[in-house]
This record gives C-alpha cells, structure tokens and sequence, in this order.
C-alpha cells in the first residue's frame, strides 16, 4: 500500500484491508509468535509431489460428474501441472501454472475457456500452494483452532484454520469479504497431502469439487 | 468426439478380443468376428502419463451384444458406466453409495463411434473411416490399427497382441502422439454367452 496523504489515509487503507479479511463471526485470537508460523504451512505440501485423485464436480441442481485429477507441485518455484481425465483416461485438460502464468497444453469442450483454465488453476493453486506472501496475522483461538490469515494486494483474503484432530478448512475472502472459496481437508496426510478434501465455490459460479486421494509421490 | 473415439479405441479392442480364431491368421480373424453373437470380458487398463512415474491403473468390464447393446464399466478407481441399447445410450457414475447420471453425455458423438464399432464388429475393417489396419502373423500375431488424417492427433497407433489361446489376446496398446500411452490386458474372455438385457438398460 503506498500511503500518499499521511498517515490518517494508511491507517483507513489498513482498516478496509482488514474488514475484507475479517471472517463473519470472529473469535478472540490469541497472537503467534514467529515459532508457531510454520503452523500455517502444515497443510501445504513441503516438497516436490506429484498425486492423483477422484474427483466428483457437483454444480448446482445436483448434476455432477466424476473424473480424475492429476497434480504434479513444486512449492519453492510456486509451480503446478494438472490435468483431468475422464475416467477411461482421457486427458481432457493440461495446464502448468509457472511465474504466476498459465500455460495450457490442452484443453477439450467445454473445459477450453480461458476462464475455466483461470479458474480450475487457481483452484488448484488454493488447495496446495500456501500464499507467497508472509501471513498478517497468526495464532490460536480458546479452543486450540489455529488461525492464519494471508491478505492479497486486491483486498482479498486466505484463511488457514484447523487442527490435526479436527480438519482444516482453507477460506478465500474476495475484497468485500464474501467468501468465495471454501475448502476442508481431512486425514490422514500422505506426503503432505490430505486424504478428503471439498471445495465449494460460490462465486462467481457455484460448484462443489470432492477430491479423494489415490495416489501421492514425492 | 475425441473422447469417444478414445472409447472406441478401448471397446473395439475388447472385441476384437474375441475375435481372434486359433490359425491367427487374417481370414479366420474376419470369419470369426462374423460368429460373435454376445462377449463378456474383465480388463485391467494401464494409463502412462508423462507427468506420472507410475502408470494410472483401472479395473472394468464390459459385455456386448452383436444386436448394438453394449456395457463399458470401470469398476475402480472411479467406478462409472456407458450404456448402450439400440440408439439409447447413458452414462452414469457411482458415488455416495448410488449410481448417478454423468453431466457430460455427449451421446452423438458416441452413437457415431459406435456405427463404426459396428463395422469392426462385422469384420468389416478396411471400411473403417477412422484407421487403416495392417495384420502381422507374428508370433505373437498382431493387429495393428493405423490412425487416418484427423484422428493422428490424438492417436498414434494401436496395437493389438493375439493371444495363443483361440478367440483371445493377450493385451493392447494404444500410443498418443506426446508419448502418452495405454495398456488394456484382457482376461476372463467369454464369447457367446448369454446376458441378461438389462446389464444393458440398467447401472
């Protein structure tokens, strides 16, 4: 943020900044200290991994449809390759996500819009790639719940909250503070990758992806 | 299209499972796809990726009736099915304990691929619009499915590996022009049995 007209306007930039990061119903959070950051990366895959999961799309009326998700991650280059399959194992869509581009490779009807390419990425991008950024704020609530909270230059928000005994969910604020993204993941973790997870999406469209784990590799 | 040409590739192999006759050689080939009224099979199919170290594995069957009733199902990792009697065809997938229809139907296009099926079945081979064959008498002998312009896009060559034992083979490989590749083996082959119409009505 660049503070332009004293300190007043940066103070008001920080305060819109955090409304649009500030979940609906907050709780007392108790501050982290800088040992208790690397909290905020346990869901995240540490190294190099590569996996395949069932992946059933639901979009609203119930109509769904099962296909399969290949993912190939290299966290410290901030870099994915995915692909989906149908079930017979044709590769329906080929992305990479490198130097905060998207390269499609292939892309059949009707995942061939660069919208869906945009969209599915950073998808994929919000359920295994931590935010490049340091988070703002970090800690605990009362009941042991860890909270991270990493805060976009547009306004919008990503939220880490869990624990290992009770699932972690990963929540994407847009700048009004809508959530727009919600994920849950649940154990066990093999190589760093959660067992279940479910992403609902509510905007722009509405959708629901439930993802189950086959195979992971480092 | 391509998607269903991919099916095509994999159901025709199934057939073409049954098709083979102990001489192994061209004609008998052909004569014997002429005498297949009904094949059962079990197929483990193998799906090399570039991008994985190990290949995807899917387990499936499928039954087929020479009256046009077909049932392509894959029993894991994802359990799903196609379903085809006369011009009827559907797709459903297994989730949340009940078969669910599939969003993404595409069902001219199938109904297309399956035409052609229908010609590969009848041993009509050098009519098809889609590949060229070339038979090789070996041992082990094999059929070899050329892809016509268009279609090498998206494949580059099917192999089809004859079985010693008659009216089977032993696997198939389909090759992607990228170096992606497909391995279906085929086991548990029954040829001309009798099913029940409604494996074909019914997930």
């Amino acid at each position: 943020m660049i503070c332009r007209k004293g300190p007043d306007i940066c103070l008001l930039g920080f305060l819109l900044l955090s409304i649009g990061c500030v979940p609906m119903a907050e709780t007392a959070l108790s501050p982290g200290s800088p040992d208790d950051l690397p909290g905020c990366y346990a869901i995240f895959p540490a190294g190099p991994w590569g996996s395949v999961h069932r992946i059933e799309a639901i979009i609203r009326g119930g109509v769904s449809s099962s296909l399969l998700g290949v993912t190939k991650g290299e966290p410290s280059e901030h870099r994915l390759h995915s692909l989906l399959l149908t079930p017979e194992g044709f590769i329906l869509f080929d992305a990479e996500l490198r130097e905060g581009g998207i390269a499609v490779r292939k892309a059949m009807a009707p995942f061939d819009s660069p919208a869906f390419a945009r969209g599915l990425m950073e998808d994929v991008a919000l359920l295994f790639l931590p935010p490049q950024v340091r988070p703002t704020t970090w800690g605990k609530e009362a009941d042991g719940t860890r909270i991270c909270r990493w805060e976009g230059p547009d306004g919008s928000c990503t939220e880490v909250r869990g624990s290992m005994d009770h699932g972690w969910r990963i929540l994407r604020r847009d700048d009004q503070g809508e959530v727009i993204r919600e994920v849950s993941l649940n154990g066990p973790f093999v190589q760093g990758l959660a067992s279940h997870m479910e992403l609902r999406a509510f905007k722009p469209a509405s959708y629901r992806l439930r993802m189950t784990l086959l195979q992971a590799a480092p | 299209m391509k998607r269903s040409l991919f099916l095509s590739v994999l159901i025709v192999t199934g057939i073409l499972s049954a098709a083979a006759g102990p001489s192994q050689d061209w004609a008998s080939l052909k004569e014997a796809s002429r005498n297949i009224r009904s094949v059962k099979a079990e197929f483990l199919q193998k799906r090399y990726l570039q991008i994985l170290t190990e290949p995807l594995l899917s387990e499936g069957r499928f039954f087929f009736y020479a009256s046009g009733s077909l049932r392509w199902e894959y029993l894991s990792p994802i359990r799903s099915v196609m379903l085809q009697k006369g011009d009827t065809i559907q797709l459903y997938h297994f989730s949340e304990g009940m078969w669910k229809p599939e969003m993404t139907q595409a069902v001219e296009s199938r109904r297309m691929v399956l035409a052609e099926i229908s010609q590969w079945f009848q041993g009509r081979f050098d009519e098809s619009k889609a590949f060229k064959h070339l038979y090789s008498p070996g041992p082990p002998a094999r059929v070899i499915l050329a892809p016509r312009e268009g279609i090498n896009r998206f494949i580059h060559r099917i192999e089809i590996i004859l079985s010693a034992r008659p009216g089977l083979i032993d696997r198939v490989e389909i090759e992607e022009p990228g170096g992606s590749r497909t391995s279906i083996e085929f086991r548990n082959v029954e040829i001309n049995s009798s099913l029940p119409s409604e494996i074909f009505e019914k997930p």
